[in-house]
């Protein structure tokens, strides 16, 4: 591992969290995952006698392992997820096991969006979408509260369009 | 899953296109708008004789297989399915002819002085309309059957990315001036624009500024020699090989068994013994035949695609690209949208000292990451130091910034690179264990079967032979082997890594099989993206990747120390990344969690 010296920058977090709502979203959302990949062993279990041990086993390991992520996963991206929107550009950190920092300027962004599938809107939570020109996708900050996700949408287009150059 | 609900265009100059809408910019423009536009701005339609092109060419598949189908059948004593073929061919090429007669018509576009329209569509009718502003790049293309016809495709590329193949605007086919007219107007910019740093001066009338501008390279036949320098030579030759046994494979071995009865040939088992008593000889022998079918396919492809290649700068800065003996292609680039280049050297064209090299432009995107890559190539294989001069030329540096020294990553990256060797030496040393023992388990009678079943497929049946005559040492062997290779390339693909600034430029380098170096202005940086992952994180490592409206859309220096990435990112673009940097207190992790602050 090299030295850090005094000098070494590395990366501030960005200055919010998203809302502790998306804790529960996240919870949901893996939940949901687990329990259809676990039915998928568990259903000819209920039908087919020879290999019930078998499927049941691999069930428990899905289900158990699945478990172990919804349990772990939700606090770990809330730790991580984090957001910050400037002057001049907008700065997003997420993911858990494998991370993710995003840095885009204002006079790059192309479109903002506002997004919320059916299990955010359960949790009065929205998605705030930044594309920019690049095929690297865009940049999402999930899990927002929806009136604060309308805001930031709202001034980031503000000052988008307050920014000169033609995005590309 | 995620239905956009609200949508706010945040516009620049130009009101973008909506990504989530393939044809987004349709309603943008009414086509009564344009009152006062000169005569070129008619709707003009695509050359009727495109049909007749279309028509001959399906015609000349169609109609030998039709009368050879025939044949067969009347051999085989179907005389009156023997009737079916000709006229059924006859009948689908009116059929194609009559739908394509319909394509034409439906079909119309126009250049006005703000943008490029199209209308076409049989049933769904389309409308795209592209502001000329956006037009990055043509592609007048003429395959050999369009061009006798005096015709050619022309392809616009525009910057957007909106999913697989809509970012473009293809007309098949237009007469080869048309073409020409629509290549050199529509990239001509009227006076030069908010100068980038590329920014040409343009100046005179679109087409004028000669007729080839500036030559940056021309074809030395000799580089054709590079064309082979692959690793797919062999299996281009392999590939060969393996058709035609496919075919007698198919023919259940018919084909072999008539050669043999032809030539007189030894039965197989005879026949196998022979070679197995004289192996030394026939390896190499083997090796040799598919090295020299693949060199002669693989040249033969070279020259097809390279014959007669120019690249020229024209006066208004695009570069033009124009190759191809069966399919000519010229493909034209705005200047303003090269923003950089790739180095391109794939392993064994590195080793014979030869490069290829690539554009880094916008509005190149093709269906995918690999087309995308094959429509940038802006040069053949070529010597290097010659690839090294074109790329300063394309860039416009007098210090080429290919040539600029590049930092070394952490000694971390070499110990991710050896952890992976690793693991596949162990996979290697279970692999080779489970076939010694498989190898001793194997009875004669089995190997009986398996010899059989080879033979099915293989006049000579050598591969399941030698497993069999392989002693038991053979196996180690094997194992040490893909050990020795996976370290190597370990150690490779650690040395191919680098990052570095020049002036204008950022560049990264990377890979072992096939080493990129690519640069890109630093004017075209249009993010960051980091990326760690818990391997990175653990040994203080990161993927620093700018992210950019050309090429691939990003750009990474992998497997970078977080802090010499993070500098290095900060320098290349300031201001971007700079607010967000954190300096001191000699805490190595960036990780977000133990942030006291909540909102």
């Amino acid at each position: 591992m090299d030295t850090m010296s005094a000098d070494t920058p590395r990366l501030r977090p960005p200055r919010h969290r998203v809302d502790t709502r998306a804790v529960w979203w996240w919870t949901t959302r893996s939940l949901a995952v687990v329990v259809v990949l676990t039915a998928i062993p568990v259903v000819p279990a209920l039908f087919w006698e020879p290999p019930r041990f078998w499927l049941l086993l691999a069930a428990t390991v899905i289900g158990g392992f699945g478990l172990l992520v919804t349990v772990v996963m939700p606090q770990w991206r809330y730790r991580v997820h984090r957001w910050e929107v400037t002057d001049t550009a907008v700065y997003t950190s997420s993911g858990w096991l494998w991370q993710e920092w995003r840095v885009a300027p204002m006079s790059r962004i192309q479109t903002v969006d506002t997004a919320r599938g059916p299990l955010q809107r359960m949790f009065g939570l929205s998605s705030v979408t930044v594309t920019t020109a690049s095929a690297a996708g865009p940049i999402e900050i999930a899990g927002l509260d929806h009136a604060l996700a309308t805001q930031v949408a709202d001034q980031l287009t503000d000052t988008t369009q307050a920014t000169p150059g033609d995005a590309t | 899953m995620n239905p956009p609900d609200e949508h706010r265009p945040a516009a620049g100059e130009v009101p973008p296109a909506d990504p989530s809408d393939a044809r987004g910019e349709q309603e943008a423009a009414a086509p009564a708008e344009e009152g006062t536009t000169p005569s070129t701005a008619d709707w003009q339609r695509l050359h009727p004789i495109s049909v007749w092109a279309s028509t001959v060419v399906a015609g000349v598949f169609l109609i030998p297989s039709a009368v050879v189908g025939t044949v067969v059948l009347v051999v085989a004593g179907q005389p009156l399915w023997a009737l079916a073929p000709v006229p059924g061919a006859l009948a689908l090429l009116a059929f194609m002819t009559y739908l394509d007669m319909l394509r034409l018509r439906a079909t119309r576009y126009r250049v006005t002085a703000e943008r490029m329209e199209m209308r076409s569509g049989i049933i769904a009718k389309a409308y795209r309309s592209i502001p000329r502003e956006r037009v990055r790049s043509v592609d007048v293309a003429a395959p050999v059957y369009v061009r006798v016809f005096g015709l050619c495709s022309v392809t616009v590329g525009t910057g957007e990315k909106v999913g697989a193949g809509a970012d473009q605007l293809q007309l098949l086919y237009v007469t080869a001036e048309q073409g020409e007219w629509l290549r050199r107007d529509l990239l001509y910019r009227g006076a030069p624009r908010a100068a980038g740093p590329s920014g040409g001066s343009a100046d005179g009338a679109p087409g004028a500024g000669g007729e080839d501008g500036t030559e940056l390279a021309r074809l030395d036949r000799r580089w054709f020699a590079y064309a082979p320098a692959t690793t797919a030579t062999m299996g281009v030759g392999l590939g060969a090989i393996t058709g035609l046994l496919g075919l007698n494979a198919q023919t259940g071995g018919a084909g072999w068994d008539w050669i043999s009865d032809q030539a007189g040939l030894p039965s197989i088992s005879e026949m196998s013994s022979f070679v197995m008593a004289r192996l030394v000889l026939v390896v190499p022998l083997t090796l040799l035949g598919l090295l020299v079918s693949g060199v002669l396919i693989l040249t033969a492809v070279a020259v097809e695609t390279w014959w007669d290649y120019r690249l020229t700068r024209e006066a208004d800065g695009t570069v033009r690209l124009r190759r191809g003996l069966l399919t000519s292609v010229s493909l034209s680039v705005e200047g303003r949208r090269l923003n950089g280049v790739t180095l391109h050297e794939p392993f064994v064209l590195r080793r014979a000292g030869g490069a290829d090299v690539r554009a880094v432009a916008t509005g190149l995107a093709a269906a995918d990451e690999k087309k995308t890559s094959a429509k940038s190539r802006l040069s053949p294989p070529m010597p290097r130091s010659r690839a090294l001069e074109l790329a300063a030329d394309l860039m416009r540096t007098p210090d080429s910034p290919l040539e600029v020294p590049l930092v070394r990553h952490p000694r971390a990256a070499l110990r991710r690179r050896f952890t992976r060797a690793t693991v596949v030496t162990v996979l290697g040393a279970v692999l080779a264990g489970t076939l010694s023992w498989l190898h001793t388990l194997a009875s004669e009678a089995w190997w009986d079967v398996v010899h059989e079943a080879e033979r099915e497929f293989v006049p000579v049946p050598l591969a399941t032979s030698t497993v069999e005559a392989t002693p038991a040492w053979g196996w180690a062997v094997l194992a040490v082997l893909i050990a020795a290779v996976a370290f190597w390339y370990a150690v490779g693909s650690y040395r191919g890594l680098g990052h570095g600034l020049h002036p204008r430029y950022l560049v990264v380098r990377q890979g072992m099989a096939v080493r990129d170096t690519v640069t890109l202005e630093r004017s075209a940086v249009i993010g960051w993206r980091i990326t760690r992952s818990p391997f990175q994180r653990r040994l203080g490592l990161a993927d620093v990747a700018a992210t950019t409206a050309a090429g691939q859309g990003s750009y990474a220096a992998r497997d970078v120390g977080l802090g010499q990435g993070l500098s290095w990112a900060g320098e290349a673009v300031p201001e971007l990344l700079e607010p967000f940097l954190a300096r001191g207190d000699g805490r190595g992790d960036a990780t977000a969690g133990e942030e006291p602050s909540r909102d």
